[in-house]
């Protein structure tokens, strides 16, 4: 599905240049569940967020389905992005001034589809999370769990293939956690792609492929048994 | 830690240099232009309040009403009242005083120039207490011609102020030269008066017999007449008495009783008592707004300008308080940490306080120099001497002061009571900036009065504009180009001459006509006399009752060089006998006859539906220094619109009378204008080299008519051009708190797809429904003032011209507000998601 060639990212500041990714070289196919660990500032979150196409690599190829987005347009990526990737913060980041099902149906809303069918969709992905009875609460009436299983609804409402998780459960209590984890696999085994940054290597036994990044680069890969 | 709160406010100014400039800049603008405005409108409010006793001191104006004309009415009054009123209203009366102005000429060193001389009784420094710079008044104003000049003059003639002595020659009283002596100087008469007097000259009544029409005959009103009432007596109980002399002691009772008119003197002559004070600024009741010694002003363009300078000071204020707050509710977490580290919430109030404070201080000192910067223009356009010291206008200081001050808590006090509230814990923990809703909207509805007064004030600016545009775009009737008018044909030598000196003219290269007559398009005077028609039948007895009517005195040819056609009958032809108003005869009894032309107005007030059943009817009339005469009509020409549009058009009679044409009209067609003006010149010195030559471009006389329209339509669009400006600032501050408030959900909906122009069109018509809103706040009520305020003028813009200019200010302030906001929107839009999420 994805395939990262010698790609690097490099930040610069005035003062400070942070090489944030080295060389890294990964692949990743349609239907798998990666996770991606490695300690605070190693790259993780740029890496994800560069699979996700919110920022482009200063070096390297990027081959999305054998198309190389690496230099592609903001505008552009966000064409792709938005058909075929759904996000998971470990802030949540919803909107604090739509209801849930007002930022469930955001993932919608940017695409061509009628409102009838927006309002059905989003009523089924609700259920299927299991926060129907709350469709109408603002996002800062829920608990961290909750707001969480909105931001996976949102993710997937789209019937997006890959869906990007940077620490879903960060910000979550065990069981909360244990919760979203079950879900994420859930969707996994449906057929969607899952790429997951994580500290917890508990969280990470759920992925069936484990990377391990160290100061930006990938330092080994772990395949789980099946 | 006062060094500390500075340095964080010095701090927080240059961090958020946008703001601090919208702020401060906005702030400034509007306190500068309330300054201005009240600097103008304390100069209108303060005329003639240094008079002394000032308010005892009153005006007899005087209007003559008829019922087949407009009302004659004059700020004068009949020369006689002034002693029989003072007789028979002596217990209100101290005493009284009639001016007489007359042009002349001043002679000096071979000089000529051409000067207004007032001629006062005996009393005048009884009730004007003027301070006199040399003499006094025993001294210098006891006897007939003792001649006071202004110090202005004192200097323009002698070049130093004690000129008490010197000699001036007069030119002409009586129609001889004399040299009077002066006997004073008087300080120059403040400019905020209504008074204006350079040359003031002692009235002996035998010197007028000359000319009974000035002091005795009552159908002439031709004296400002004044009084100066007795202590406790007031100006509606002496107005009352006025009216009891009317009718029961003056002659007027008499003359009505016999000519067997129903009713009243009152019913027809209505005289009207205002004091001094009063006489600048307000309408007068039954009198013209004209025949004064300066320019009058208008107690509602005071009123108006006062609330524009509130409303565009409401608007900086707004602006000043909107921002602050927007911005400090970003401030959450300072607030929290220097809580957590031990301030108090009095600390950190006054440090909100303070901050705001110290803007709107910088605010007021740049808002003085913007003053005294922008005041020459100021002055020119209003053509006044203001000042802004502060000597002289301390309070005005202290008020703009007070304002900045208070415009500073307020904006400051939010900030300071609500976010010193904040419970520290929440605010770091939540780890974001606190907005609460309800200020949000609060905003949003300021945005909203912000817009909808500046949109306002654009519609009524585009109105007042557009009607002074159609007044003097207006087709008056007659030619109005390539025109120069002359006068001075008054003067003894001069009058014997004007025959020849008109033709000398007209033999100039490049002058098509010179033609005469009694008064010009522009000339405020007004003549009126009796005509009585006579039956078709033509006989003699008097069968119709005696109408009013206005009457011009014009030259053969005056018509068609106006350009002027007639509607039935012919104009007046040199060819034809009997056309002309001869010279008064020794036997007055007898009468003579002559040809008239009227206008359209004048043929329907003596019953002729039909313009032509006019022609060929005849006018009794007794023509003034003439005699009485039977005057045929032999034309009707179209009305048109002799004097300001503002007094609209009246029934008018011409006749050609040799005696009462004073004003030349030279019509020319010149590609060298410069050559013509300098040929006129030496045409007239050789000719009249004791006579000042007054010559004017009648294009430039009807503009100077609406000069006072246009410079108040000129500061009415600077002024709302300002407040747009401010609230535009305001606009532009706002997107971009507003577009920094929403990173995160930008980011956010980037996220999920959103591309750059859903994001724009989100932000954009976020800003834009305030102005929207606005929009429909501010039509109607412009729509309702304008309506009223047009209805002040006889002739006026359409309606549908109002409506058009809401549309389009409407517009022009949505667009606006686009530019303003669509940059912003823009550059946040398109910015990577990332950014926006990362730094959350
Ligand atoms: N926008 C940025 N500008 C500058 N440096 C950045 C930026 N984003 C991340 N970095 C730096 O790049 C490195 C990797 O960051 P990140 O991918 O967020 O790490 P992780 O998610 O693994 O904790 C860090 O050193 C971080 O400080
Ligand atoms: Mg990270």
């Amino acid at each position: 599905m994805l395939k990262m060639h010698n790609l690097s990212k490099i930040y610069r500041t005035d003062e400070v240049e942070t090489i944030a990714l080295n060389n890294v070289n990964i692949e990743i196919n349609s239907g798998e569940f990666v996770a991606i660990m490695g300690p605070s500032g190693c790259g993780k979150s740029t890496l994800l967020n560069i699979i996700g196409m919110l920022d482009n690599p200063s070096e390297g190829d990027y081959l999305f389905f054998d198309e190389n987005v690496a230099r592609y347009s903001e505008a552009k990526l966000a064409n792709i992005r938005k058909r075929h990737i759904g996000f998971i913060f470990q802030s949540f980041n919803l909107i604090d001034e739509l209801t849930v099902a007002e930022n469930i149906e955001l993932a919608l809303l940017y695409h061509d589809i009628a409102a009838s069918e927006r309002r059905d969709r989003v009523a089924a992905v609700m259920d299927k999370v299991g926060i129907a009875h709350r469709a109408k609460h603002m996002p800062s009436q829920l608990s961290g769990g909750q707001q969480q299983r909105v931001a996976v609804a949102r993710a997937v409402v789209g019937n997006q293939s890959m869906i990007l998780a940077d620490e879903p459960t960060g910000n979550l209590d065990s069981a909360h956690g244990q919760e979203v984890m079950e879900m994420l696999q859930g969707l996994n085994e449906e057929g969607t792609t899952i790429v997951m940054v994580t500290h917890s290597p508990a969280h990470a036994d759920y992925a069936r492929r484990t990377i391990n990044l160290f100061d930006g680069q990938v330092v080994t890969e772990n395949l789980r048994a099946a | 830690m006062f060094r500390n709160y500075f340095l964080t406010a010095w701090r927080h100014v240059f961090k958020n240099r946008l703001f601090s400039f919208i702020n401060i800049f906005g702030l400034a603008v509007g306190l500068m232009s309330c300054m201005l405005i009240f600097l103008f409108v304390e100069d209108e409010l303060s005329y003639d309040d240094w008079l002394p006793e000032g308010d005892r001191i009153v005006r007899l104006h005087s209007a003559f009403l008829s019922p087949d004309r407009p009302a004659f009415r004059t700020v004068s009054a009949p020369g006689f009242w002034m002693d029989a009123i003072s007789a028979y209203a002596a217990a209100d009366v101290e005493t009284a005083v009639r001016l007489v102005r007359t042009n002349q000429t001043i002679i000096k060193d071979e000089k000529v120039f051409d000067e207004r001389l007032v001629f006062a009784d005996s009393t005048f420094f009884d009730i004007f207490k003027l301070p006199f710079v040399a003499g006094s008044a025993a001294s210098a104003f006891s006897k007939p011609m003792d001649f006071i000049v202004s110090e202005e003059m004192a200097l323009k003639y002698f070049g130093r102020i004690d000129v008490v002595g010197e000699t001036l020659t007069v030119c002409c009283v009586q129609g001889q030269e004399v040299d009077v002596r002066v006997s004073g100087v008087i300080k120059d008469i403040p400019e905020n008066s209504h008074l204006d007097i350079d040359f003031l000259v002692f009235l002996d009544p035998p010197m007028f017999d000359f000319a009974p029409n000035i002091l005795k005959t009552w159908t002439s009103v031709n004296t400002l007449t004044y009084f100066k009432l007795k202590e406790g007596a007031t100006v509606e109980g002496f107005k009352a008495r006025v009216y009891d002399w009317l009718d029961r002691e003056s002659p007027f009772r008499k003359m009505t009783a016999d000519a067997g008119m129903d009713g009243q003197p009152s019913d027809f002559i209505r005289p009207n008592v205002m004091a001094v004070p009063d006489l600048h600024l307000h309408a007068r009741p039954d009198a013209g707004n004209f025949g004064d010694m300066r320019p009058m002003g208008d107690i509602r363009f005071v009123y108006t300008f006062s609330a524009v300078a509130f409303l565009i000071l409401a608007i900086a204020c707004i602006n000043f308080m909107n921002l602050s707050t927007a911005r400090a509710t970003q401030r959450a977490r300072e607030v929290a940490l220097r809580k957590v580290l031990g301030a108090s919430r009095t600390q950190v109030a006054l440090q909100f306080l303070g901050e705001a404070v110290m803007l709107s201080l910088i605010a007021l000192m740049l808002g003085l120099m913007g003053v005294e910067m922008v005041l020459p223009a100021y002055n020119d356009v209003l053509g006044r001497s203001l000042e802004m010291t502060i000597a002289t206008n301390g309070g005005l200081m202290a008020l703009a002061l007070g304002v900045a001050v208070l415009v500073g808590v307020i904006a400051g006090s939010y900030p300071a009571l609500v976010l010193s509230r904040f419970a520290p814990a929440r605010i770091l923990k939540a780890n974001k900036s606190s907005d609460a809703e309800g200020s949000g909207r609060l905003r949003m509805l300021l945005v909203v009065i912000q817009f909808a007064v500046s949109i306002g004030l654009a519609i009524c600016t585009a109105v007042v504009y557009g009607q002074s545009m159609y007044a003097q775009k207006m087709d008056l009737g007659f030619e109005t180009e390539g025109k120069i008018v002359m006068r001075n044909f008054t003067s003894a030598p001069i009058a014997e001459q004007r025959e020849s000196i008109g033709r000398e003219l007209a033999a100039l290269p490049g002058v098509e006509s010179v033609v005469f007559s009694s008064e010009v398009p522009t000339d405020d005077n007004e003549n009126n006399t009796g005509f009585q028609l006579l039956s078709a039948a033509g006989d003699t007895s008097a069968n119709t009752e005696e109408r009013i009517i206005n009457y011009f005195s014009v030259d053969f040819g005056f018509f068609e060089a106006y350009g002027i056609d007639p509607v039935a009958g012919r104009t007046f032809d040199r060819s034809r006998g009997n056309e002309v108003i001869e010279a008064a005869l020794e036997d007055n009894s007898i009468r003579r006859s002559a040809s008239v032309v009227i206008n359209e107005m004048a043929a329907r007030n003596l019953g002729f539906s039909n313009a032509a059943d006019a022609v060929g009817r005849v006018l009794r009339a007794g023509v003034y220094r003439a005699g009485p005469y039977d005057l045929t009509i032999v034309g009707v020409v179209p009305d048109v619109h002799f004097r300001s549009i503002r007094f609209g058009k009246q029934p008018s009679v011409y006749f050609v009378q040799p005696t009462n044409m004073d004003v030349a009209t030279v019509t020319y067609r010149t590609a060298d204008l410069p050559s013509l003006v300098s040929a006129i010149g030496g045409t007239w010195r050789r000719v009249a080299p004791n006579v000042p030559m007054d010559m004017s471009f009648l294009n430039d006389m009807i503009a100077a008519q609406y000069a006072d329209d246009v410079a108040q339509g000129t500061l009415f669009a600077a002024f709302s051009g300002l407040a747009i400006l401010v609230a535009c600032l305001g606009l532009y501050g706002l997107a971009h708190f507003t577009a920094e408030r929403r990173t995160k959900e930008i980011g956010i909906r980037k996220v999920m797809g959103a591309r750059t122009r859903d994001i724009v069109r989100l932000l954009v018509w976020q800003l834009s429904k305030p102005v929207v809103v606005a929009n429909l706040i501010a039509w109607p009520v412009a729509w309702y003032l304008m309506v009223d305020w047009l209805q002040g003028f006889e002739y006026r813009l359409g309606h549908g011209y109002i409506l058009v200019a809401a549309v389009v200010a409407g517009l022009v302030a949505l667009l606006i507000a686009w530019g303003t906001v669509a940059g912003r929107a823009i550059r946040v839009a398109s910015a990577k998601p990332i950014h926006a999420l990362r730094y959350e």
